[in-house]
């Protein structure tokens, strides 16, 4: 299972501080301590107050890149906030989060991907709204597909993120994220399924604990990356056992290993 | 009789319980009337409808919005109980017009330009029709010029405004200029709210409420319905 770091993110108060701040220390810290876990560590700086993003974004690549060797995900609504990231990034492979089957975005980001042979993160969605079956998540992921092979990307740099829904609100949102995961898999096997695991739980006591359970069930149905926080210990304790579970710990030593490191917590 | 019924509507509003199939938030009710039987009973011992409305429903709802508060209640819950006042709403409404009972006012929804986020948009909608007010609801990613015309049409006493992106929050300082330039401005009171959004913010972009879940949002509509009474 592929590992984003989800914590440098602007819209988490502390961050957005550290980053208006020019906090160096806070965010090279939360770039170090994600890495040991994470396989790409995610950059988001969003806070929502006015233009700064691109100056932010710039920045924020600059430190993290100087804090570690682990690849970025650039997350950014914005074509123009991530062509400067990508400008400002050295590294050979990067993630680019996220487009949807919004044509004019889809244009413009994917053709960045191109590019830079980035991998690209594509909401199962189009410009009307989340949809609420799988066959129209499905569509959404067809259009995708079609538009960015066109622009010269392969099956394989794409995750497709089926999106998750409150269970709280209707309780058949989990099952439709599953399902869109399976139908994506089966449509396109050579891409990749991505997703954040925690607006399932919103709204609901003891979040982490569906969170995780989540997480064992989406792994099931053929998710191949999951957008968490890698200092949750038990988190990553059932990510490695999910691995195992289904078969994609093949000699069972990558369970093993995370025991031997004093990883894994019950 | 009369203080029996709405007890009971009152009690099965706090248990979520819709009709009598439900099994409401404790176990074993199964069976027993729920709000819509309670309700028609009601109507047909000739009951008065505000008294309904006012001690069964709304009453039953501060409850609700008490526990939920407390976190004792849960979305889940929340929107069962919700449901149930909205199944009660709908069976008394044909009645309130005849009995010359009106809304409390009129208020248009919408989730701002940009933003595809209706969840919590619809939830408070759910709450604010529970409380009694008309609301109208322009659904999601509505371009600023829709809801100004909206205003000048519906003439609505209230806007809640909903953006859930850091993207896209500043829309709603847009449609906030958009009321001043299009001289609309003092007519409206507008209302904001989602997850990035917070007083401080709602305050710099000169809006005239804030809520931060569903039950606080009726209630910033409630306190500035109540400044408006005071004059």
């Amino acid at each position: 299972m592929l590992i984003i770091g989800e914590k440098i993110s602007a819209s988490n108060r502390s961050v957005g501080e550290a980053v208006a701040n020019r906090d160096r220390r806070f965010i090279e810290d939360l770039a170090r301590t994600q890495a040991v876990g994470a396989d790409f560590i995610d950059l988001n700086a969003g806070s929502g107050h006015g233009a700064e993003e691109h100056k932010d974004m710039e920045w924020l690549v600059e430190v993290v890149q100087e804090a570690t060797d682990k690849p970025l995900t650039i997350d950014s609504d914005s074509p123009g906030v991530i062509e400067v990231a990508l400008g400002k990034y050295r590294g050979d492979r990067v993630m680019i989060n996220s487009v949807s089957a919004e044509p004019e975005r889809l244009e413009s980001i994917g053709r960045l991907a191109a590019e830079r042979q980035a991998l690209l993160v594509a909401l199962a969605m189009g410009a009307e709204g989340i949809p609420n079956d799988v066959e129209v998540r499905l569509a959404a992921c067809e259009q995708i597909m079609a538009h960015l092979t066109r622009l010269g990307l392969g099956e394989g740099q794409v995750l497709f993120d089926p999106l998750v829904l409150p269970i709280s609100v209707d309780a058949g949102q989990g099952m439709v994220t599953l399902k869109t995961i399976e139908a994506i898999k089966s449509r396109y096997p050579e891409a990749m399924t991505v997703m954040g695991l925690s607006n399932i739980s919103f709204g609901l006591p003891r979040r982490k604990l569906i969170n995780r359970a989540f997480l064992l069930m989406a792994a099931y149905a053929g998710l191949d990356a999951v957008i968490l926080d890698p200092l949750d210990a038990k988190m990553m304790t059932f990510v490695k056992v999910a691995e195992m579970l289904t078969g994609k710990d093949p000699s069972r030593r990558g369970y093993i290993r995370a025991h031997r490191k004093g990883m894994l917590v019950d | 009789m009369t203080e029996d019924i709405i007890d009971l509507i009152k009690e099965n509003v706090i248990q979520g319980r819709v009709t009598q199939d439900d099994e409401g938030l404790e176990e074993g009710m199964a069976g027993e009337p729920g709000v819509t039987e309670l309700v028609g009973e009601a109507i047909e011992q000739g009951i008065g409808l505000s008294d309904i409305i006012k001690t069964g429903l709304t009453e039953g709802m501060e409850t609700v919005g008490q526990k939920f508060e407390a976190e004792e209640y849960y979305i889940p819950d929340m929107l069962a109980s919700a449901e149930a006042v909205g199944a009660a709403m709908e069976i008394l409404e044909p009645h309130l017009a005849e009995n010359g009972i009106e809304a409390k006012g009129k208020i248009i929804m919408a989730t701002v330009k940009g933003d595809l986020h209706d969840i919590g948009k619809n939830i408070v909608s759910i709450l604010l029709r529970g409380a009694g007010y008309a609301v109208k609801d322009l659904g999601n990613d509505v371009d600023t010029q829709t809801i100004v015309d909206a205003v000048i049409e519906e003439r609505p006493q209230y806007l809640g405004l909903s953006a859930l992106l850091t993207s896209t929050m500043m829309q709603m300082k847009d449609v906030i200029q958009a009321l001043t330039d299009s001289g609309i401005r003092d007519q409206v009171k507008v209302i904001v709210g989602g997850a990035p959004v917070s007083e401080e913010f709602a305050r710099s972009i000169g809006a005239d409420g804030y809520g931060a879940d569903g039950f606080d949002a009726v209630r910033a509509v409630e306190s500035l319905a109540s400044d408006k009474a005071k004059g």
